[in-house]
């Protein structure tokens, strides 16, 4: 039965989706131009499905964003030799749509059409993946499945294996602020590659959200945040190493800050009642076989961070002193006096920032946007001390000090929960 | 004689009186209506409190930002309170016109006429700076962030000189269309401006040439080997 929802999807679509009539388990690729790499997706994606649940009727989605490169021919024209990989197996089973979707452009838009396939078709579990995934294996679409299939999760969030300084907007932002916002410690908040029951798919595709940013950007967090603030069952499953192409080089920095941050700073407003009865944190169960994999080294250039830093601190101390405390701006005024090799930025001073960030936007001092972009000479500061701070650090090391980073904030709290309704 | 101090004294006298007997009631009238401003203005600032109480718009100003703004433009009373005495004064302006035009002195009716055939115009220029001076700002704080995120070293002084401007451009639109000075307004701008254009162009072509190859280089030719590979997300 066809709800009024998905007249979001087009004719052909609704079509096949009616002689499909149901499916088990349902996997989206959203695109755009990714020529390149969707190739190798699709195919990961198609013999995962054949490898590891044979016997269910699953599909492929791939909503595209109106790409001018031929990657929709490539989605269609990708298929798998099954003995290669030593599958027997018919392939009546697995069906494949190729769609463009409807609304706002944005990666939301892509996965609204996806939530909706999977609603008309009721799907049992779901799973998304990026598009320009160069690490992903079929084993990836088994660790996001099974967890909802067997286990009775709603919600699987990806766990990779990345570099010490890679990452660096979850690590030193995202995920201590939703640890310690929703109390689960989900270490890849904004992985991009989820899991997700038919019921959690029903329930993101009801959301009146599709007309504002989320449509656009900020729905990896917007998937993380909805699945945890409403008591769906949540675990996580390790996936290796994430591989992707790099984003667009047109999005600078302070843009992508603000995008993510903007996104969690808005969440936070939606769900203030849940966070603010949540005073710890708790692990969530993790699946898949955790393993030590190679990864891609990153070039680092420390001085120009810190000389952004120092240059921030200076000139937009006359922004910062509308919502930043008078003890946070005297804090990094005495920060900039440091030499490069010995530069410290306290975790504590750190957590402050980021929630009076989030207060002012709460109080709209300004434009968000404003805020946000402001934040960057800041978050320069964090990345570059956690770099010299992590130098020599092996993985290890680093986790147990992103989990010092993240107690710190908790400890916090007090001071965000005083000030939210001042 | 007696003739002549009739037209000496009581003929003016007479013709005083009846002009005095024509203007008393005009004026009588005129006083009375700017009464009546006065107790309409009080009625409407009362119930337009109570209104805006109602409606909560007090912290629609204190949401949006506005309150902050205007305490920082120097108005250190709410914004409710601003608007309610500016609508006090509006209508009592209203009323002391009318008090004015029911006077009916033909002197005061053509300076009448004439200041309503400006007022358009002080309007039209008082709305030129507040908008020039809303768009200085925020152009201004736009111009400070781009540039701290790109490292431009003298953000600060760039954002303020583009704010200056801005200030100044709005500044003689307002003039020109009070009508002041048109000319010797035009003319001051258009030197000043021309001027530093001229000079940031004898700038970034004398001392910023390298920053302007090397930027332009990184635009097209994309980074150099030894830049970050900092995947931020």
């Amino acid at each position: 039965m066809m709800t009024k929802h998905s007249d979001i999807l087009l004719e052909d679509v609704r079509r096949k989706v009616s002689e499909i009539g149901h499916a088990d388990i349902l996997v989206g690729i959203p695109s755009y131009n990714n020529a390149g790499t969707i190739g190798h997706v699709v195919k990961a994606v198609q013999t995962g499905l054949l490898k590891y649940f044979s016997d269910r009727r699953s599909i492929l989605v791939n909503s595209d964003g109106g790409s001018i490169d031929n990657t929709i021919d490539i989605v269609q024209e990708s298929s798998i030799d099954l003995n290669s990989i030593l599958i027997h197996h018919n392939e009546e089973k697995l069906f494949k749509i190729t769609t463009p979707y409807q609304g706002i452009p944005g990666k939301g838009s892509a996965f609204r059409t996806i939530f909706e396939i999977a609603k008309a078709l009721n799907v049992k579990a779901c799973a998304v993946v990026d598009s320009d995934l160069r690490s992903i294996t079929p084993e990836w679409i088994e660790l996001l499945i099974t967890p909802v299939l067997n286990g009775g999760f709603d919600f699987v969030a990806p766990y990779y294996h990345r570099h010490k300084y890679d990452g660096t907007i979850t690590n030193s932002i995202i995920y201590p602020v939703t640890r310690m916002l929703y109390g689960k410690c989900i270490r890849q908040p904004i992985g991009g590659d989820f899991g997700f029951s038919g019921k959690l798919a029903e329930f993101y595709a009801d959301k009146k959200v599709w007309k504002t940013d989320v449509a656009r950007f900020g729905i990896d967090i917007w998937m993380t945040t909805t699945a945890v603030a409403n008591g769906f069952k949540i675990c996580q499953s390790f996936l290796g190493a994430k591989i992707h192409d790099p984003k667009d080089p047109a999005t600078g920095l302070s843009t992508m800050l603000h995008q993510v941050v903007s996104a969690l700073f808005k969440l936070m407003e939606e769900y203030s009642s849940v966070w603010k009865t949540v005073h710890d944190s708790e692990n969530i169960p993790t699946f898949g076989f955790v393993y030590t994999v190679g990864l891609e080294p990153v070039n680092v250039n420390l001085l120009p961070m810190i000389d952004n830093f120092r240059l921030g601190v200076k000139e937009l101390s006359i922004l910062y002193k509308d919502f930043l405390s008078l003890e946070l701006q005297e804090s990094l005024s005495g920060m900039i006096d440091q030499p490069e090799d010995k530069f410290v930025f306290p975790d504590e001073i750190w957590a402050k920032i980021l929630y009076d960030f989030a207060i002012a936007c709460h109080k709209k001092i300004m434009s968000t946007e404003h805020i946000i972009k402001s934040l960057t000479p800041l978050y320069l500061g964090k990345v570059a001390s956690f770099v010299i701070e992590l130098k020599d650090a092996d993985s290890v090391e680093v986790e147990q000090r992103l989990e010092s980073l993240c107690l710190t904030f908790q400890k916090e709290k007090p001071y965000l929960i005083d000030r939210w309704e001042k | 004689m007696l003739q002549f101090a009739e037209k000496i004294f009581k003929e003016p006298w007479q013709e005083f009186l009846e002009i005095i007997q024509k203007f008393l009631p005009n004026m009588l009238t005129s006083i009375l209506i700017l009464v009546l401003g006065f107790i309409t203005a009080w009625i409407i600032r009362i119930v337009i409190g109570k209104i805006v109480n109602l409606l909560k718009v007090d912290k629609f100003f204190s949401n949006t930002g506005i309150a902050r703004n205007l305490e920082k433009s120097g108005i250190k009373k709410s914004p409710i309170k601003v608007l309610r005495q500016l609508l006090y004064w509006t209508i009592v302006f209203i009323f002391a016109i009318f008090a004015l035009i029911f006077l009916k002195v033909p002197v005061m009716e053509n300076l009448l006429e004439r200041f309503f055939l400006y007022l358009p115009n002080v309007f039209i220029a008082a709305l030129l700076l507040i908008i020039g001076y809303l768009v200085a700002n925020f152009v201004g704080r736009v111009m400070l962030i781009t540039q701290v995120n790109a490292g431009v070293k003298y953000a600060g002084i760039l954002s303020k000189a583009v704010k200056f401007i801005i200030i100044i451009f709005a500044f003689a639109m307002a003039i020109e269309q009070l009508g002041i000075g048109r000319e010797t307004v035009l003319i001051a701008f258009a030197i000043t401006f021309g001027g530093i254009v001229l000079a940031l162009a004898l700038a970034l072509g004398f001392g910023g040439k390298d920053i302007a190859k090397d930027f332009l280089e990184k635009k097209f030719k994309g980074s150099s080997k030894d830049d970050d590979t900092f995947k931020h997300l």
